[in-house]
């Protein structure tokens, strides 16, 4: 059987800085995966290659069998994205990012007012589905994002950093939620750093410098390294102890801006 | 890639999602209301105690035109330029990742401000009455299709301006930088020729009145004639609003100042190019990424 997400010798560099380097790994359907690493490890270029905003250099990926270079649209129909930080419209509300995304991907017009009033049910924003998103806390636009995430019935799911920001409480009823994808065969592919909730995963791929360092699942990598009781024993023992600073991207600037009050600064 | 390909409720549901945003923004509308009232009511009043009549028109009918491209300039360019906002923390991050075709929601997105634009830009015209302009159904018509094009050129271009901006932390650059300067050089607050009339002048001479008529100048009162010094007349002939504008006045007031073939080729030749332009550079912006 295919792979859901098959990586194979994938490379990527931004001028002179490889981000990744001859990269392979395979994520089996239902599989739940979590790809670690540190700040700058190729993460994120990683992602953006899955879906397609980014194109590799070399080697080949494939989503469900369609290659993200040469059958863009497939691959995009068969991912669901969650983003890091929220990509909702603040001004519009819950049911109107809704009808954006069911436009977008071309859900049958005559059941898009029940795609959305069901994600919403799904979020358990029915209350909160005609308020603007700005009124939202973090717990609820993750939520509305997840459900969103959903609504074109996709059978990989990939989530960039899915629990950060989120209170325990909004942690928790996201895992379960997670979970109960799981149990339906759902594909997962998620990034993190919080290690605890990796263990929960089937595997875990550890990538530093570009480069997989290690994969397997959480209790083999603990077994193989020595002295390590944990997945973050693990991954200090790979990846080492300095720390990943990386100067402020204009996204960046645009988040702090954000903070303060962003485009209603006039 | 998925960059061509027309989808019509894509464009219809991105031209919606402007549509919702500006009308839950009442800072927009109350700018546009503000704005009117500054030029129109206190400098077209104002200034216009001094300077009596333009060619026959009081100051603030002249720049009745002008105020309207003020504000379709302001919304048209308030709606690009969040494109850059949208694309790095916004709602569009995940529209790029859609498989929906970037034509369709760049057209959406063109129209949507255009649309904006237009009703904007209508406000000054609630203002016709206090001015004495007398217009017919069929001007208003007119200088609501020609707003609309003048919105989808304007928010073309802010789109291509956008989509070089790594970021973006305020409208003032914009403001100051682009909006302006296309304003203020558009022969919108000044007129580039003609005949005006000041308070105390003597009234011109009959027979030199004809003489003026004669060049195709007109003038009612008494008054001097407009030169402009050559560099401000060169930049306002460079200036694609000036056609634009003119063409406005032209349907407003039945004046003009510029040739009537520039002013209708400008106005409906540069939109569909403008737009043309927009596609490519949403198009170039997100390779860059790839």
């Amino acid at each position: 059987m295919v792979a859901a997400i098959a990586v194979q010798s994938v490379r990527y560099n931004y001028g002179d800085h490889v981000a990744v380097d001859d990269l392979s790994l395979n994520v089996e359907n239902g599989e739940f995966f979590a790809i670690l690493g540190p700040n700058g490890a190729g993460k994120t270029t990683l992602l953006n290659m899955l879906m397609t905003v980014t194109r590799p250099r070399g080697g080949q990926i494939t989503v469900m069998g369609h290659d993200v270079v040469t059958q863009t649209e497939a691959v995009r129909r068969a991912l669901g994205v969650v983003f890091q930080d929220p990509a909702l419209d603040d001004r519009l509300t819950a049911a109107e990012n809704l009808e954006i995304h069911a436009v977008l991907y071309a859900l049958p017009k005559a059941g898009r007012r029940e795609a959305v009033r069901s994600a919403l049910e799904w979020a358990q924003l029915e209350q909160a589905g005609s308020k603007p998103v700005r009124s939202f806390s973090g717990g609820m636009k993750r939520r509305l994002e997840l459900a969103r995430a959903l609504m074109h019935k996709p059978s990989v799911l990939l989530l960039d950093e899915p629990t950060i920001g989120l209170d325990p409480q909004g942690r928790r009823h996201l895992w379960e939620r997670i979970g109960s994808l799981r149990a339906q065969g759902m594909t997962v592919l998620m990034t993190t750093h919080n290690l605890s909730e990796a263990e929960a995963c089937d595997r875990v791929g550890i990538i530093d410098r570009g480069k997989l360092v290690a994969i397997g699942a959480p209790a083999e990598l603990i077994a193989a390294t020595p002295e390590a009781s944990s997945l973050e024993d693990v991954f200090i023992a790979i990846t080492g102890k300095q720390l990943f600073d990386d100067s402020a991207s204009g996204r960046d600037r645009l988040l702090s801006f954000a903070k303060q009050g962003g485009e209603f600064t006039q | 890639m998925n960059a061509l390909g027309l989808n019509p409720g894509v464009v219809g549901i991105m031209w919606k999602r402007e549509m919702l945003r500006y009308g839950r923004d009442r800072s927009q509308i109350f700018g546009a209301i503000s704005r009117t009232i500054l030029w129109l009511v206190i400098l077209g009043f104002g200034l216009g105690a001094a300077l009596r009549e333009i060619e026959g028109y009081s100051y603030a009918q002249y720049i009745l035109p002008g105020v309207i491209t003020l504000n379709v300039l302001f919304s048209s360019l308030q709606c690009a330029i969040s494109l850059v906002w949208d694309r790095e923390v916004g709602l569009l991050r995940s529209v790029i990742v859609s498989p929906a075709p970037m034509l369709s929601v760049t057209l959406g997105k063109l129209f949507g401000g255009a649309t904006i634009a237009t009703i904007q830009g209508a406000i000054p015209l609630l203002f016709i009455p206090v001015l004495g302009v007398r217009v017919s159904p069929q001007t208003i018509v007119g200088a609501l299709a020609i707003m609309f094009v003048m919105g989808v050129a304007i928010t073309a271009f802010g789109i291509i301006v956008a989509s070089r901006l790594k970021t973006f932390e305020g409208f003032g650059a914009i403001s100051n930088g682009i909006i302006q300067p296309l304003y203020f050089l558009s022969g919108s607050i000044f007129p580039l020729r003609g005949v005006i009339g000041g308070v105390g002048f003597l009234d011109i001479p009959a027979h030199l009145r004809d003489e003026l008529r004669q060049l195709g100048i007109f003038a009612i009162g008494g008054g001097w004639v407009v030169q402009l010094p050559v560099f401000i007349q060169v930049l306002v002939y460079m200036n694609p609003v000036s056609y634009q504008l003119d063409l406005l006045r032209y349907v407003l007031l039945d004046f003009q100042q510029l040739p009537l073939w520039a002013d209708f080729a400008v106005t409906f030749g540069l939109a569909p190019v403008l737009a043309v332009g927009a596609a490519a550079s949403v198009k170039t912006m997100l390779d860059k990424r790839r």
